[in-house]
């Protein structure tokens, strides 16, 4: 048992380095904005999730693909779960389950049943084929068993129904439509089962309704709509009613004139109802209906033209199957939002629009409820909602709505007034990018002015400049004691200024740009939790559509930043107050790939390269100074350079990368854009040094086999071409992700591999595994290589012997298991780099990012043996081939950072400091500090204690000194 | 015309002390024994004095029986190079015990190390700068020719003494000897070409 003791001990000395997170500094160097996405109007509702209490939750089922109950007083989330695949656009369906803890979501493939309350998934079930509409099939009243789930699937062109047990999510029986009609929606009363699809071809369809007996499944009655090719896609379906008393189904003519209307289960019946325009033509229709079954059968329509909504109410008379109009609200200016709720049989509908929120009823066109709508900031128009109207007493009523706002914010509304905020429109971003805050770069400029002046007038604009610098010393001086109590006390008693965008000097105040997916912008205040400070709008995404974002731009010198999409768009905004400086609509340049900042002779700028990898033709002012590496349409690696001409220079292919046969890139990683290196040698424990290969155009290539199962990683020299380091893995998964990082003079990659009998190369073994390599000039210590002292380092011709190879790095490789997969990794950056570098790697499956020491992933851990005295002092120690995620290490410690996609880093001014941020569906920034934080002072530093000590020490000397003078004094004058 | 005036009670009294004890008459005094003032005032803290003090001594009690006759210069010359060399070889006697010392202690940077070292190198330059002092008193025509020997075998010691001292400071491992240590004044290899990676 000696073995295990030692390991403990050498675990337990290196600990103290190794902690992620300090408890104090947990939750306030580091936020996160935990993010649903964009709440769909289908899938979003108030929902109680005891029975017996009155209190709800909201639920919506986001276009991300993010399940969540925000807690409606608050604004908190109280559960989420990530329901979305890699892919996160699949439609999702959500329903409560009434009367019950439960709420049944459905996505993809996938059906699960989710405790309403704490947010435990109590069963889930996945099946072939799509899911296209999911109901929760209502039993007869009073019935005690769990209420079943109906799902409808499409599966290989054919419309499935399914019907699932409400307790086991087992399928109790199962309709399959033998035509090839596209199923659309699925919908029941109590009596029976209707499936709504579209029947035809495409173009023109005709909507055809299946009615099925819900006890055993089979058809009992089937009819077919005639829709006179006003019906094209599922989307011209406007309702296929809910668990409403009296199901319908309605859409609207081509013009939007007339809007038709079928009771579902009436063959014949089809109805139609003038839609009223008011001013200008009705561009939206939509139809709000109460989705319980025990609701009276009303329904609201609601029209938008492009400056007014209005809306009409229907009420259906479920004996005669007539459906009459009742009552209408009147035309109000701008966007409106409609929303239902039902209390029992009572509908009420509240409509929000720009300046009131009005309850009435479903029953008559008293207005219940009238109350001005003050929301402080401005969230742009409202969109959709949905509200939840209490009955206080007889004729008072209390209504909370939820809506989302086109500036993608998600605001409660409390009887008129703000409840919160929720910026949904953060989540799903795509790019981000570190941006300074822009210094006042005046003091700067005068102080080069003078340097460049001659002495005389220096000296007098120096004290020119003096004196009218007096006028801010009232303000220092005010400013003084509040500097000093926020010195010395703890915490944030004193806290700064807010709201004001100013660079601190340990330059943790920085800006993050973000572009999102649904074609917004943000900038977030780094050094201030994170907050919002602008927003704006770039380009508009359609509907399941992700802006691919190529490129972001933050130009300092200007103070703008630059975002530049794929399709050629671009737009300029104000690094530091969001103002649109000026913008490209997509499709009016050509289509980019990638996006560069490159040096030309006229200064910086950001170079788009257009596909295949060419950068196509510039003028030669703007020609690039450097060459550049770029991606091929087929995945191949190229060196560009451009060659000047008169007027402008071509870009030239300088040697290509293909992997071989039958392998496809997936990643090719460089050296950070900072990457700055402290030492050029790894000193040993012997005081020899091993020379780093600090080579700064290489990249890392990782190349995947599928048929094979093979993964291969390259490390290529980008000017020559040249393969300077290659590895093979067999037994490689290559579904799983494989994750790399390449930076100083160490590259680390993460895989699935397995262990296969022919595995030769490195000793393998089955699971998720880290491998980390080190390159170094030589591997005999105090050996410069092949280059030997020159001071120069050409990749194309290397030495001065003709057509002579490169120089080789000479790598040490070191494997080690980890327990989960790695979707991500990136490194920390510092100022200097003389702090050790971090491996910052995102465990998709534990919603988490963990910060892995380099001490831990050294190559040159003795292997099988202890270390020697040497090699102590070195620093390392012994091999293990496990590497435990602590959760020590983990730099999220309990926030569930959900869909990380990226992770930046950038330099404090702090050289131990290093600002992370990471984005994807939630937005997460924390500080970390690799060799732990040696140049400030921890806020476990009572400085209170060291002042008062100061203090009381000079208190004491002050009462002292005459007592000790009188004391000698006395001493030399009297005898006694 | 009176007289000057009587000094005060107190200045007599500084001036004169009350007679010493008078010695029991018992006690003989101890041999080789000179009351001072027998022999005369001699300053015993200068130690030139002192010697001579103490050889005049050694001849009066070896001439209890006969009348020492007084050391001659060539006898004198003798006695300081013989001094002169016990001065010089000092250094080199607490050699094998600063050895000892600088072994037990260490090579870590503690600070009894450290301030072991400080010694080791103070003391001897301190003596080497202190060389012409240190023979001054030896110095006399006579011995001058054979004193620069001593002196180069003194300034050898102390140059041995630091030599311990730089073998100590070499162990503790603060010499810049190692490649590692000129390691921070080597800069990486400059590019010459750059290639921006853009994908």
């Amino acid at each position: 048992m000696r073995l295990p003791i030692n390991l403990l001990s050498l675990t337990l000395s290196i600990l103290p380095s190794v902690f992620a997170v300090y408890s104090d500094e947990a939750y306030s160097v580091d936020y996160h904005h935990e993010l649903l996405g964009l709440p769909l109007p289908h899938t979003t509702f108030f929902h109680r999730p005891r029975k017996e209490e009155k209190a709800t939750l909201l639920y919506t089922l986001s276009d991300l693909g993010v399940l969540g109950a925000v807690n409606p007083g608050l604004g908190k989330v109280v559960w989420r779960q990530l329901l979305a695949g890699i892919v996160g656009n699949e439609t999702g369906f959500l329903r409560p389950v009434e009367g019950e803890s439960t709420v049944v979501s459905a996505i993809g493939s996938r059906v699960d049943s989710w405790d309403a309350m704490s947010g435990k998934e109590k069963w889930g079930n996945v099946f072939e084929g799509a899911v296209k509409d999911l109901e929760v099939m209502e039993t007869a009243a009073g019935a005690e068993e769990t209420k079943d789930v109906l799902a409808l699937f499409e599966e290989e062109g054919k419309g499935i129904l399914r019907r699932l047990k409400g307790e086991s999510g087992n399928v109790a029986w199962e309709f399959e439509d033998g035509t090839s009609d596209v199923p659309l929606q699925v919908s029941t009363n109590v009596r029976s089962i209707f499936i709504v699809s579209l029947h035809g071809a495409w173009g023109g369809y005709n909507l055809k309704v299946t009615a099925l007996d819900p006890v055993t499944g089979k058809r009992t009655n089937e009819y077919t709509l005639s829709t006179k090719a006003d019906v094209h896609s599922a989307e011209d379906v406007l309702l296929v009613g809910a668990n409403s008393a009296a199901p319908i189904v309605a859409w609207t003519d081509k013009t939007l004139k007339n809007l038709k209307v079928n009771l579902l289960g009436k063959a014949g019946d089809l109805q139609s109802l003038p839609l009223k325009e008011s001013d200008g033509p009705i561009i939206n229709v939509a139809l709000h209906a109460p989705n319980l079954v025990q609701s009276q059968p009303h329904f609201l329509v609601h029209t938008h033209s492009s400056v007014s909504n209005r809306a009409d109410v229907y009420h259906i008379d479920l004996a005669s199957g007539s459906i009459k109009k009742a009552y209408e609200l009147p035309k109000l200016p701008g966007q409106g939002a409609v929303s239902t709720s039902s209390q029992e049989a009572n509908v009420y509908f509240t409509r929000h629009t720009a300046d009131e929120v009005i309850i009435v009823s479903s029953a008559s066109h008293a207005i219940l409820g009238r109350f001005p709508l003050e929301i402080e900031s401005d969230h742009g128009s409202l969109l959709h909602g949905v509200s939840e109207v209490v009955q206080r007493d007889a004729n008072t009523y209390a209504v909370r709505s939820a809506l989302l706002t086109s500036g993608q914010d998600w605001v409660l509304v409390r009887n008129g007034k703000d409840g919160w905020v929720r910026p949904e429109g953060l989540s799903g971003a795509v790019a981000a990018e570190w941006a300074e805050i822009p210094e006042s770069e005046s003091l700067a400029q005068t102080l080069e002015a003078e340097a460049h002046s001659n002495p005389l007038s220096a000296y007098i604009h120096r004290v020119n400049r003096h004196v009218s610098d007096l006028q801010y010393l009232p303000g220092y001086l005010q400013d003084l004691p509040r500097r000093f109590l926020s010195s010395i006390l703890p915490g944030d008693i004193v806290s700064p200024k807010s709201g004001v965008l100013v660079r601190d000097t340990f330059g943790f105040n920085k800006l993050v740009i973000i572009a999102t997916r649904r074609g917004r912008v943000y900038g977030l205040d780094a050094g201030n939790q994170g907050s919002i400070v602008w927003s704006a709008s770039a380009f508009e995404q359609p509907a399941g559509k992700t802006w691919d974002v190529k490129g972001i731009w933050v130009e300092h010198s200007k103070g703008t930043t630059t975002v530049r999409g794929a399709d050629g768009e671009y737009v300029m905004f104000n690094t530091t107050s969001g103002n649109k400086i000026e913008a490209m609509n997509p499709g009016t340049w050509p289509a980019t790939t990638s996006t560069v900042v490159v040096d030309s002779p006229s200064g910086k700028w950001l170079l788009p390269i257009g596909v295949d990898g060419n950068p196509g033709e510039v003028p030669t002012a703007w020609a690039p100074k450097e060459n550049l590496v770029v991606k091929g349409s087929n995945g191949e690696i190229k060196g560009l350079k451009f060659e000047a001409g008169k007027e402008t220079a071509q870009p030239v292919v300088t040697w290509t990368f293909k992997p071989a046969i039958g392998q496809r890139i997936v990643n090719v990683v460089s050296r950070p854009a900072h990457d700055p290196v402290a030492s050029i040698g790894r000193v040993l424990g012997d005081r020899t040094v091993l020379y780093k290969y600090l080579n700064p155009n290489i990249v890392l290539v990782t190349s995947v086999s599928d048929e094979h199962s093979t993964a291969s990683l390259y490390v290529i020299d980008t000017v020559s071409g040249d393969i300077l380091h290659s590895i093979s893995h067999e037994g490689v998964d290559t579904i799983q992700p494989i994750a790399s990082v390449l930076t100083e003079n160490w590259f680390a990659y993460s895989l699935w591999a397995d262990l296969l009998p022919t595995t030769e190369t490195l000793p393998a073994s089955k699971g998720y595994q880290i491998f980390v390599s080190e390159m170094y000039e030589s591997d005999v210590p105090n050996d410069r290589g092949p280059l030997g002292s020159a001071a120069n380092s050409s990749s194309l011709e290397p030495s001065d012997i003709p057509n002579a190879g490169p120089a080789l790095p000479f790598v040490a490789t070191q494997s080690f298991l980890i327990p989960e997969a790695i979707s991500h990794m990136s490194v920390t950056e510092t100022r200097q780099g003389i702090t050790t570098r971090q491996l910052l790697c995102t465990i998709a499956s534990n919603n988490a990012i963990i910060g892995i020491p380099r001490t831990i992933l050294d190559p040159r851990r003795p292997v099988g043996r202890d270390p020697t005295t040497a090699e102590m002092e070195e620093g390392v120690f012994r091999y293990q081939p496990y590497i435990e995620f602590d959760p020590k290490l983990i730099l999220t410690h309990k926030r569930e950072v959900i869909g990380v996609k990226d992770v930046i880093t950038s330099p404090a001014v702090l050289e131990s400091t290093s600002l992370l941020f990471a984005y994807g569906i939630d937005i997460f920034g924390t500080r970390v500090a690799p060799s732990a934080a040696f140049d400030i002072l921890g806020k476990g530093f009572n400085k209170l204690s060291l002042v008062g000590t100061v203090l009381a020490l000079w208190v004491g000397v002050v009462v002292l000194a005459p007592m000790v003078r009188r004391k000698q004094i006395n001493g030399r004058w009297m005898t006694s | 015309m009176a007289s000057a005036p009587l000094p005060p009670q107190w200045v007599i009294d500084l001036n004169s002390p009350p007679a010493g004890k008078p010695k029991s008459a018992g006690i003989p005094d101890p041999p080789g024994y000179t009351s001072t003032a027998t022999g005369g005032k001699v300053d015993t803290t200068s130690p030139a004095q002192f010697l001579i003090l103490t050889v005049l001594q050694k001849q009066q009690s070896s001439s209890k029986t006969a009348v020492r006759a007084p050391p001659t210069t060539e006898e004198m010359d003798v006695l300081k190079l013989k001094k002169a060399w016990e001065v010089a070889l000092a250094p080199v006697k607490q050699l094998p015990m600063t050895a000892i010392m600088m072994y037990m202690s260490g090579n870590s940077l503690q600070i009894f190390s450290i301030m072991m070292v400080g010694m080791a190198f103070k003391n001897p330059i301190m003596g080497l700068m202190a060389t012409n002092q240190a023979f001054e008193k030896f110095e006399t025509p006579g011995t001058k020719g054979s004193l620069l020997m001593v002196k180069a075998v003194y300034v050898a010691m102390q140059i041995l003494a630091l030599a311990l001292g730089v073998w100590k400071v070499n162990g503790m491992g603060l010499l810049p000897t190692t490649r590692s240590d000129w390691l921070a004044w080597e800069t990486a290899r400059d590019p010459l070409e750059v290639a921006i990676p853009a994908f």
